[in-house]
């Protein structure tokens, strides 16, 4: 049913560059719950495009310093 | 922990129970007399009136509890909730199905009842533990 995401994202460290937001700050923001947060972080879940769009615009960073998808080993760049 | 899923386990905390206790009180029952003499409307009429009151309560305990939480929800909760329904949904369908053709063998309605009864409750059940699964590991849309 579930396969683990290949998405992997740098919100704990942006949080911590931007004055050690809490997930709680950072959830209400992005208008959504801590728990969601909480699982977008540690990889359980993956956000639709505009909910990571919002996650990149409270960081006013691109999307792809937020969430990133490794290259696959053929050297082509993976969708996502 | 999410409103969603505090509520999911409130289905758990008041459905098992009560489903057990019907079940103690109707299959000793049908073991041991004819199924026409059976009592079981009453019994099934106060599993439903309590599981739907309890549930409404639990509901309000939990939303008391932190009410700024109830009032959020975003679209995991949604996404885990749709999957829940979905596969509680089966079940309902099963219970209805065998419902269905248990109507059309003419079986006694004690059977019919009961199928379409513990299909929904079973369907109830299923559902709050597939979206608790989903609160606490990976879940994706894809």
């Amino acid at each position: 049913m579930v396969k683990p995401t290949r998405v992997t994202n740098s919100i704990r460290a942006l949080r911590f560059a931007a004055g050690e937001m809490t997930q709680a700050d950072l959830a209400d923001r992005v208008g959504v719950t801590r728990q969601t947060i909480i699982a977008i972080e540690q990889g359980k879940y993956s956000p639709t495009l505009e909910m990571a769009f919002r996650i990149a615009r409270v960081f006013r960073v691109p999307l792809d310093e937020v969430f990133q998808y490794p290259h696959e080993q053929d050297g082509q760049e993976g969708q996502g | 922990m999410a409103f969603l899923e505090k509520s999911n386990w409130v289905v758990l905390v008041v459905g098992v129970p009560t489903l057990l206790v019907y079940l103690f009180v109707v299959v000793p029952q049908v073991l041991g007399q004819p199924i026409a003499e059976i009592s079981w409307v009453e019994p099934m009429i106060v599993t439903i009136v309590v599981f739907v009151v309890a549930n409404v309560l639990g509901n309000v305990v939990a939303a008391a509890s932190n009410p700024r939480e109830a009032d959020t929800n975003d679209e995991r909760d949604r996404e885990i909730d749709r999957l829940g329904e979905r596969v509680g949904n089966w079940l309902i369908i099963a219970g209805s199905i065998v419902a269905l053709v248990l109507a059309m063998a003419r079986a006694d309605h004690f059977w019919i009842a009961n199928a379409i009864f513990l299909g929904g409750l079973a369907g109830s059940l299923v559902s709050a533990v597939t979206k608790i699964a989903a609160y606490h590991g990976p879940f994706q849309r894809w």
